[in-house]
């Protein structure tokens, strides 16, 4: 049975500072409750440290590897990207405002028939009235009256 | 252990510059503590390589974040085990880590790579808490105070996990006859 006042615990994994080590060191040289202890955790310890460190099977990848790159929504989260998608939607809106009215092919295809056929009457209206004319004209010069 | 700790500080500072290199080089410093750690934490190598893997990413990306680089192995070893126990969350329920008392080893007996298996076999017996606080102070040497802040608790807790720990490993490591048997 070892002594309650003594941590031989912290002692043995070096946590005691060195005046608390002098003085359990001392006690314990006169006491074989506290070197029986001081044993048993001792043996402890170092049956601990036969446990075997195992080498890495694979290396850990590098900063410099594919797995350090960002995944797939960290992209979004650039800055570079993120300036780019806001030019991007900028371009589209702008382009969305101020785009033309859309187009009625039926209105336009009206208004020119309309136009056609007003321009068509213009023709014949003009070549009626000159053929008035020269047949005025024919029958002042000979005095016939054209048939 | 000063000398590794200036350098350190100075790879830590060059890697916070965007130095690869540098960084990769504390990975090689580290990686098989922090894997060692893992493997006696998780008890498969698998999940202590992927899960070491996940630690220094963490770590780099965490890396400006890192108040004092005096302090990296306590905080690599802090993302560790944060790391090391969402995975153990994730893979079992809660309360799931039975004690068991196992037969006593006896050492001077045992052949070296047979005093390992049995080492191993101790440890797998504590309960999680109580074996990291083993391999943190045993294996890593982390003062009480370094292990407080990679825990995330009391020193007094610490030391309580650690002694209950020694306490249970001394009856089912030591030698017959310092327990007093035949």
């Amino acid at each position: 049975m070892s002594c309650e006042r003594y941590d031989w615990k912290a002692y043995a994994v070096g946590e005691l500072a060195v005046n608390e080590c002098r003085e359990a060191e001392a006690h314990a040289a006169s006491c074989d409750g506290c070197r029986g202890e001081l044993a048993r955790v001792r043996l402890t310890l170092e049956t601990l440290s036969m446990l075997r460190e195992e080498e890495v099977p694979r290396r850990i990848a590098f900063v410099s590897d594919k797995v350090f790159e960002p995944r797939w929504w960290e992209t979004f989260l650039r800055p570079s990207f993120a300036a780019a998608c806001v030019i991007a939607a900028a371009i589209i809106m702008h382009g969305y405002m101020t785009r033309p009215p859309a187009v009625d092919s039926a209105a336009i295809q009206a208004q020119i028939n309309q136009a056609v056929t007003r321009a068509v009457a213009d023709v014949q209206q003009r070549n009626a009235d000159l053929e008035t004319q020269l047949t005025t004209l024919y029958v002042k010069s000979t005095g016939i009256k054209y048939q | 252990m000063i000398f590794r700790e200036v350098e350190d500080r100075d790879l830590i500072a060059k890697a916070r510059k965007g130095e690869v290199e540098a960084y990769n080089l504390l990975v090689s410093r580290w990686e098989k503590r922090v894997f060692n750690y893992l493997l006696r934490l998780v008890s498969n190598r698998e999940d202590a390589l992927d899960v070491s893997q996940e630690v220094f990413l963490k770590a780099y990306q965490s890396l400006p974040k890192l108040d004092d680089a005096g302090r990296f192995g306590a905080w690599l070893f802090r993302i560790a085990h944060n790391e090391a126990f969402s995975m153990l969350r994730r893979r079992k329920p809660e309360g799931e880590m039975p004690f068991e008392t196992g037969t006593p080893v006896r050492g001077s007996e045992l052949l070296p790579i047979e005093l390992s298996l049995a080492v191993e076999r101790a440890l797998s017996r504590l309960s999680e808490e109580q074996r990291e606080a083993v391999l943190l102070k045993v294996y890593q040497g982390f003062k009480f105070e370094e292990m407080a802040e990679i825990l995330s608790c009391p020193v007094s807790t610490v030391k309580s996990r650690l002694y209950t720990a020694l306490d249970l490993l001394k009856m089912t490591l030591a030698p017959a006859i310092l327990r007093g048997e035949s």
